[in-house]
């Protein structure tokens, strides 16, 4: 009956579109996600949008505070933070009593049962066996005693049901339901960072039991929200948890924050909103559409519609005020560069020819062409937004655009290839209409300089093998960090994790690299921020890169959607959200009188 | 007629096997190892090697009974396509599950464009000559010019954004007739020029025909001679045009699906397209190539029914 598609049809079609009356103690807030949930399994989650989705539903061990900035890790389901071992290779944490994953078919009688300390282990343990295929061993590889042992033994199993998860790891225990002790191969300080990173949650074993390969389409956490529908390719509806542990809205966080109105909730029960819904959208019209009609409640700008919803002077346009939308702006973790193979027998040798194409890029006018002025033009690599951000990295890097220099840098480069350098390559990783926009720009800008490069478009895996084959000589790229300590940005120039590894630039420098391994081991602290420096400094006047932008987000929120603090490194945020469905409802009056 | 059909689907066999042929080469050999992308990043060796163990990827191509092409052969004619590499789902389900909602949009807009364009190519041809004949000309022509993903933008913004007549996109609250219902009219208008252009040819062909001017001679009236005559010696390109249709409505529309939150099959493929996931384009050519091959039998039948100088010999 439901699909009776004609005579509805006929009656609906022209008819004119409005919204049913919203319930106003029902409240649910709408977002929406612009590529497709992959997988709702943490153990095995590696893009943003499964991440964001899931992270609703499922905690870890620590989080980071809503509010407070710089960015600071909480405990979620640890009572405390982890209290660690003076050589920094035992760490003890004790898990919240009390807590009870959400009910669920899986468990005795469909009632969740309380998490234990070997909930953590079990989930580890399946990230470390090899059958299971996780795509997050990186974060475990040769960190934990004992684990690489145990992913060696799954190896030598058969098959995946072989693999006995009761085999001991010594470096995982748990001397008591509330207690996890881990035991490091060495100090490993980025380890909190990690334990707030969503594969690192625990696992129920009675849910992979009960769904076996389907846990991808079941997740089962602890968290303030459980799935209701999940209607793959469409939507996803998040229900609130009756059974979520005691957790509140902050009561502190930046000077501004109460001003802002941010601190109005503070002291009540998580969560705010009953219901969480999100949509799937690829294309930016139709999302830009609904969020002006008020059917989503917070957005960012499509680059096709920033000038009709911000000014001249980065300050919303009269038409978003007058719907009362708000404007919030943040610093994004990432960097964005056209990396340098440094095995390339043409550039790797030839530091003033690496210096030429990065002094013969105009990053201004990429911004303005490409971003609409969203970003901030980078010199060195690690972001604004982290705390060993070096101010001065632009006048070290001395690679500003400058044609006459990097006209200068070619002849100086051509002295030291013995003649005319050849047409370099640059490989961007789509060829879609703005990657060919951009490689034009680029192609512009080297050609100013008197070097000719020829740009390769391809897809993504492609351009992916190619990279990690070493055959791309010059590739467009970044990277968005995982967690708010540079390390993650320096590990990316680590000649041992040169490609396949993360190190795409197959850079290599014993300097560096000393530099590398002292501070990876070193607590936080002033003398590591130094070190850090030290270490880009080192990596900029080396040049593997044309170093382009630092990311600058813009969020819009209607009025109705309260507590909307952008976050660059927490996912499970929506917690925190209040709508006021009244406010929402009247948004359509709102719009009428508009018209 | 029945020794003929088992005569077409004995022909068939060789065709199918041709396109698994064409599907394992492509989409195995030609298309490159995923196994690595699967891993994620920083992945080991060991993992890759794991990942093609799983997926049957290390198995001899050709020279065995287990080999990959042995597989792909029991797989396909089993419908047994195994899990996405992408989102580790049963790929037989994602194509279950996309076909409502591709059908949904396709058949409506499939039927409405054959109702009307052939209606209105009838029209247009009994005044031929004329200026509504020359005008429906000009429509068409700027109908065919205009790109599709134009009158999706321009049906989106104005219908739906602006005027309010229909919802914007898909959202959870709404029933399916509402949101198909834009995305429908669009198919249909987009194709309109094409189809009338199109059946007004076949129309005015047979409108030349001396059995046209006999039967107007005679004293039957216009309706009589455009539906019972006319339009039933245009059946075979009608035909010819409808049923190779049909397979292609299972495959939805990858824009519209797109643009308007249809999670359908067009959508699926082009989600596997973008994610190199060559098992489900694989799964989707091979049904598409099936559906093909069973509706061009079913094309062959018809002719012989509708026009009885076609024999079955």
């Amino acid at each position: 009956m439901r699909y009776c598609l004609w005579v509805i049809l006929l009656l609906t079609a022209g008819c004119r579109y409005s919204a049913n009356n919203p319930d106003p103690n029902d409240t649910v807030l709408y977002s929406t996600h612009s590529a497709k949930v992959r997988g709702l399994d943490p153990g095995d989650i590696g893009d943003v949008t499964s991440t964001i989705i899931a992270s609703q539903m499922i905690e870890c061990l620590y989080q980071y505070h809503y509010l407070k900035r710089p960015y600071e890790l909480i405990p979620a389901l640890a009572e405390d933070m982890p209290s660690a071992s003076k050589d920094g290779l035992v760490y003890t944490i004790k898990i919240k009593k009390g807590v009870r994953f959400y009910d669920d078919a899986c468990f005795k009688n469909g009632k969740g049962r309380e998490l234990k300390a070997g909930d953590f282990v079990f989930a580890w343990k399946r990230i470390a066996d090899i059958k299971y295929l996780s795509k997050n061993w990186w974060i475990f590889d040769n960190k934990i005693v004992g684990l690489d042992e145990f992913r060696q033994y799954s190896k030598a199993c058969k098959t995946a049901a072989d693999v006995d998860y009761n085999t001991p790891v010594e470096g995982l225990q748990t001397p008591d339901d509330y207690t996890l002790v881990i035991r490091l191969k060495k100090p490993w300080p980025q380890i909190v960072y990690l334990l707030a990173h969503l594969p690192t949650a625990p696992m129920a074993k009675e849910a992979v039991d009960y769904y076996r390969k389907d846990i991808i389409n079941h997740p089962v956490g602890t968290g303030p929200y459980m799935l209701k529908l999940w209607h793959k390719g469409s939507y996803i509806e998040m229900v609130k948890n009756p059974t979520f542990r005691d957790e509140y809205y902050p009561s502190e966080g930046e000077p501004n924050d109460a001003n802002n109105g941010l601190l109005a909730d503070a002291g009540r029960k998580l969560p705010l909103t009953n219901r969480l819904i999100s949509v799937l959208i690829h294309e930016d019209p139709p999302q830009w559409f609904l969020f002006l009609q008020g059917k989503i409640d917070v957005s960012g700008i499509p680059k096709d519609n920033f000038s009709q919803a911000i000014d001249q002077r980065q300050r919303l346009t009269p038409e978003m005020r007058a719907r009362n939308i708000k404007l919030l702006n943040y610093r994004d973790p990432d960097t964005y560069w056209l990396g340098f193979n440094m095995e390339d027998e043409v550039l790797g040798k030839n530091l003033p020819l690496r210096m030429a194409l990065s002094c013969a890029v105009n990053r201004e006018k990429y911004i303005e062409l490409f971003t609409n002025n969203r970003c901030e033009p980078a010199y060195g690599f690690i972001p604004p937004l982290m705390s060993s951000y070096n101010p001065d990295i632009r006048n070290i890097a001395q690679t500003d655009y400058d044609v006459q220099r990097a006209g200068r840098l070619v002849k100086e480069a051509e002295k030291i290839h013995g003649g005319k350098l050849p047409t370099l390559t640059l490989a961007m990783p789509s060829a879609d209409a703005v990657a060919r926009q951009e490689g034009d720009f680029y192609k512009s800008c080297f050609s100013e300089a008197g070097l000719e490069v020829e740009i390769d478009y391809m897809d993504w895996p492609t351009f992916q093998e190619k990279i990690k084959t070493k055959s791309a000589q010059m590739f467009a790229l970044g990277w968005i960090g995982d967690y708010p300590d540079p390390e993650n940005f320096l590990q990316l120039f680590y000649s041992k994790n040169a490609s396949p590894g993360s190190n795409n630039f197959n850079y290599s420098n014993p300097q560096f690299d000393a530099i590398y391994e002292q501070v990876s081991v070193m607590p936080d602290g002033p003398e590591r921020d130094a070190l850090y420096k030290k270490a880009e400094e080192i990596v900029v006047k080396d040049c593997p890169a044309v170093f382009l932008l630092h990311g600058v987000a813009f969020v819009l929120s209607h009025d109705w959607a309260y507590n909307i603090k952008p976050h660059a490194f927490a996912y499970g945020t929506s917690k925190y959200r209040r709508v006021d469905e009244t406010k929402k409802a009247a948004y359509s009056e709102l719009l009428r009188k508009l018209k | 007629m029945i020794a003929y059909i088992i005569r077409r689907l004995l022909y068939t066999i060789p065709i199918i096997f041709g396109v698994m042929v064409v599907t394992f080469v492509l989409f195995n050999i030609v298309s490159g190892d995923v196994s690595d992308q699967i891993a994620g990043k920083a992945a080991t060796a060991e993992t890759i090697k794991e990942i093609r163990a799983e997926y049957g990827w290390d198995k001899p191509l050709f020279m065995s009974w287990d080999s990959q092409f042995v597989n792909h052969l029991k797989n396909c004619l089993t419908f047994r396509f195994g899990r996405s590499w992408s989102d580790r789902e049963l790929i037989i389900t994602k194509i279950k599950q996309g076909a409502l909602p591709s059908l949904s949009l396709t058949v409506p807009m499939f039927i409405g464009e054959l109702v009307i364009s052939i209606s209105l190519a009838l029209i247009v041809a009994f005044f031929r000559g004329t200026i509504i004949d020359v005008l429906s000309v000009f429509v068409c022509v700027v109908l065919m010019s205009v790109p599709f993903l134009s009158f999706i933008l321009f049906g989106q913004y104005f219908l739906a954004f602006k005027w309010g007549l229909f919802p914007v996109y898909f959202w959870p609250d709404l029933p399916l007739p509402e949101y198909v219902a834009l995305p429908i009219l669009i198919g249909i208008v987009a194709g309109l020029g094409g189809n009338l252009r199109f059946y007004r040819t076949v129309m005015l062909d047979e409108l030349r025909n001396d059995y046209v001017r006999t039967a107007s001679a005679k004293g039957l009236g216009t309706a009589s001679v455009l539906f019972r005559h006319v339009l039933k010696n245009a059946m075979i390109p009608i035909i010819t045009q409808v049923i190779l249709a049909i397979p292609f409505l299972f495959l939805g529309s990858l824009l519209l699906e797109r643009f308007f939150g249809i999670p359908g099959l067009g959508y699926l493929m082009i989600d596997a397209i973008s994610a190199r996931d060559f098992q489900v384009i694989n799964a989707m050519t091979f049904i598409g190539a099936i559906l093909f091959v069973v509706f061009n039998l079913i094309t062959d039948i018809c002719y012989s029914i509708v026009d009885p100088r076609i024999s079955f010999e």
